[in-house]
């Protein structure tokens, strides 16, 4: 027989992960959830690493699901606020290998600055979550988790509080999960959440809630406890467990995927006793629901609603309502599936009309030398988000703003090399982008970043920050280097005249193969702003023979006419089209050369 | 028309329709009528789709409406696009001459569409589409093509010339007032020689 273990909650975790096949764990320390990585740190077969902060973990994590290994990251209540722009949105791209968020919550605040009860974020994302009861749960769970995020699809919570991450008891071991290797297929569409693909991203998550609904309902995670007295408890993870010492004869269901609700177990309680009560720590996020289908239910009327739940309390809370003559039987309304708005239908026929990214734009001169490198674009949030739809298809991820560094972090930690490379712009860099640079450096990433810095936050229409040192006023106030700040961080790094085609290839490709982390800003003020033209390209209808390659860059200026390419007035000479163009059918005579 | 009316404005990023709708705005607002409006920014600032919407009538309840009695569109594709927003008693009035290709239709992918007129009658819409590029660069600026288009708007719209004139006070900076005032102007009069004509 197998040798039974005594562990912490934190413990079991991360033997469960190493047991569920997980090569790869960070998080940002935080009470009760920081025992997780400092164990699977002495783990064999996973990775373990600190991040700078809560936000580039998950970052780092969907990097490193992307690529292809189960990923665990951790944090406290608290930590998920400052990850929770990545993992919004991390709902609607789903995952490649499978990814686990604890969510360590802390009732009673032995440590914390608040109590928030993050079930809510499950339900805010709306993503599935489990809540362990004990340490054999939470050992048991991450596995089940981990196989549940790669079924659906969706990055899984597991929250656990501070008596089981702290809390200890014995875990028999299990059999390891075998797990098949997921490689790493590019799909923008599904990556990518500019507005056209986050809208058909975000009606797979709502159908994928009420599939997660149907899974909760037969799961045997979600028991229904047979007792011997006229009075029933919904309860969940540690609040369970006092629940079920306070109250052995009353009939259980005990939530181990408590969200979503199984609608259906819940009434079925109700059809073997009169009496129900709600058994949660903080909010009444269970008996809400439960009110919600029509049925009478004991919850935060008896239940304090603050601060952390023993079986004494539960039992003084709850003895009066057991003895009290039964609330009248009331049929449960159980609530339909949500409708779906009608998907808009495009005009038959009518070409549709993207946004572009704009003749002259330097982000396209980037996109163009690092097409060469064969690397995975990790992009961030900006107009050269744009560049991720055809023709370009220059970008395989925008996750949120700041996202691209994390992410290249994490895909290239888990693959061992430079793989992926991370776009950001200039704004987007000092939104979010630092932090996740100094970790990267911290964490002796491979990899490259490069910043578009185009002088201004252009998406928006051209506001000022602290690049630029332009107020909304246009006053002008100091400004950050940014290549001296990644130079202060201990990063490699080079500024290229993004307009030079050569000069950025070059730059591309010495980064491309040398060691270590480095950054390339690749500077050009925003076209719109300098509204210059650099001169006049011209073809040469003779050599033309419309391959595309031009085409292919995207430029708007660009168009295919019967005989030759055609130049539009649009166009500022920035050249990119003359560089790709293998025929030298297109020559760029400089403004007032010649004459 | 509805106690409510809505006017629709179509186009391509950049073209103006945010100071078209603001011009109707003002005018509407100036002749004493409520007004509310929505725009969506953002991405579509970028050569993409826009669509501005104006809402006017004694009372406005939302600043949006999936039906327009008036589009104005900037554009000839964005103009039968917008065909789309319009019931059979609805006016569109378009710069039948404005092309902006998009990069499907560049790359071959897709086809321009040409005939906005079989479009328009096939839904029962009247349809005054004229040269607004003309009109605008004989006004004195390519880019007033979106007053223009007002001008020749105001035909079906219930403002007198002094409404728009003060709208156009209220909405457009004073450096390029007169070149808009001018292309009001021209438009409004391309439609009623085509009254005339018809």
């Amino acid at each position: 027989m197998e040798r039974q273990l005594f562990f912490s909650g934190n413990e079991a975790i991360a033997h469960g992960a190493v047991r569920a096949g997980a090569g790869f764990a960070c998080g940002y320390p935080g009470t009760p959830s920081t025992e997780i990585i400092e164990a699977t740190a002495g783990l064999r077969g996973i990775h373990s690493e600190w991040c700078v902060n809560e936000k580039v973990a998950l970052e780092t994590a969907v990097g490193a699901s992307l690529a292809g290994v189960r990923t665990l990251v951790t944090m406290k209540h608290v930590g998920l606020n400052v990850a929770a722009d990545p993992f919004m949105t991390l709902s609607l791209t789903g995952v490649n290998a499978g990814l686990v968020v604890i969510s360590a919550d802390d009732p009673g605040m032995h440590s914390s600055q608040n109590e928030q009860d993050n079930r809510n974020y499950a339900r805010f994302a709306k993503i599935p979550m489990l809540e362990p009861s004990d340490s054999q749960e939470a050992y048991d769970f991450v596995a089940e988790a981990f196989a549940l995020s790669e079924e659906f699809d969706t990055p899984v919570m597991l929250r656990t509080t501070t008596r089981i991450s702290h809390g200890r008891g014995q875990v028999l071991p299990r059999v390891p999960v075998e797990v098949l290797p997921r490689d790493y297929a590019r799909d923008i569409s599904k990556y990518v959440m500019v507005p056209q693909y986050a809208r058909q991203r975000n009606r797979l998550v709502l159908e994928r809630l009420e599939k997660l609904r149907r899974r909760a309902e037969e799961s045997p995670l979600n028991v229904l406890e047979a007792g011997s007295s006229d009075f029933g408890i919904i309860a969940s993870g540690i609040a369970y467990s006092y629940a079920r010492e306070a109250f052995p004869k009353a009939w259980f269901l005990k939530l181990g995927m408590s969200h979503p609700l199984p609608y259906a177990k819940v009434t079925r309680l109700y059809e073997h006793v009169s009496r129900v009560a709600v058994v949660e720590e903080l909010d009444p996020f269970f008996e809400e629901q439960v009110r919600a289908l029509g049925l009478p239910v004991v919850g935060k009327a008896a239940i304090p609603a603050d601060g952390e739940l023993d079986q004494e309390t539960i039992f003084r809370a709850l003895e009066p309502y057991v003895l009290r003559k039964p609330p009248r039987r009331r049929r449960p309304v159980l609530p339909p599936a949500p409708r779906l708005a009608d998907p808009p239908k495009p005009a038959p026929g009518l070409p549709v009309r993207p946004p572009v990214l704009c003749p002259g734009c330097s982000h396209r001169s980037v996109f163009a030398s690092l097409r060469k490198q064969k690397l995975a674009p990790m992009g961030d949030i900006g107009c050269y988000t744009l560049g991720a739809l055809p023709p370009l298809l220059a970008m395989d991820s925008c996750l949120c703003m700041g996202a691209s560094v994390g992410m290249m972090a994490g895909f290239n930690k888990a693959l061992g090399k430079k793989a992926a490379v991370g776009v950001i712009g200039d704004s987007t860099f000092f939104h979010s982008g630092i932090t996740a640079l100094i970790d990267a450096f911290y964490n002796e990433v491979e990899g490259m970043l490069v910043i578009l810095d185009n002088r201004t936050t252009a998406m928006t229409g051209h506001q000022g920050h602290p690049g630029t040192g332009l107020h909304p006023d246009r006053a002008q106030g100091p400004t950050v280097d940014i290549q001296k700040l990644c130079e202060g961080i201990g990063v490699r790094c080079v500024t290229v005249d993004a307009n030079d085609h050569k000069a950025l290839d070059a730059a591309v490709k010495a980064e491309a193969k040398a060691p270590g982390l480095g950054v390339i800003v690749a500077l050009a003020p925003c076209v719109l702003m300098t509204r210059q033209v650099a001169g006049e390209v011209c073809v040469d209808e003779e050599r033309c023979n419309l391959c595309g390659l031009c085409v292919d860059i995207g430029c708007p200026a660009i168009a295919p006419g019967e005989e030759s390419i055609e130049i539009l007035d649009s166009c500022t000479g920035c050249g990119l089209c003359v560089e790709v163009c293998k025929r030298k059918a297109l020559t760029l005579e400089p403004k007032g050369g010649g004459a | 028309m509805s106690a409510t009316t809505t006017v629709s404005l179509v186009g391509v990023g950049g073209q103006g329709i945010l100071l078209g709708a603001a011009v109707l705005a003002e005018t509407a607002s100036l002749a004493g009528l409520e007004v509310k409006a929505s725009e969506v920014k953002g991405m579509a600032q970028r050569g993409g789709s826009v669509l501005s919407t104006v809402r006017f009538g004694e009372h406005v309840w939302s600043p949006v409406s999936p039906h327009a009695d008036v589009v104005i569109a900037t554009e000839l594709l964005e103009g039968i696009r917008g065909l789309g927003l319009l019931g059979p008693r609805g006016t569109m009035v378009c710069a039948a001459t404005t092309r902006i290709t998009p990069g499907s239709v560049l790359r071959r992918e897709e086809d321009y569409p040409d005939d906005l007129t079989g479009a328009a009658a096939l839904r029962g819409v009247r349809l005054i589409a004229l040269d607004a590029e003309g009109l605008a660069r004989e006004a004195g600026t390519l880019r007033a093509v979106n007053v223009a288009l007002l001008g020749a708007a105001s035909a079906v719209l219930p403002f007198s010339e002094e409404d728009w004139r003060r709208g156009l006070e209220a909405a457009v900076p004073a450096k390029i007032l007169d070149v808009n005032l001018r292309a009001f102007e021209l438009g409004r009069a391309a439609v009623a020689t085509q009254e005339v004509e018809s």
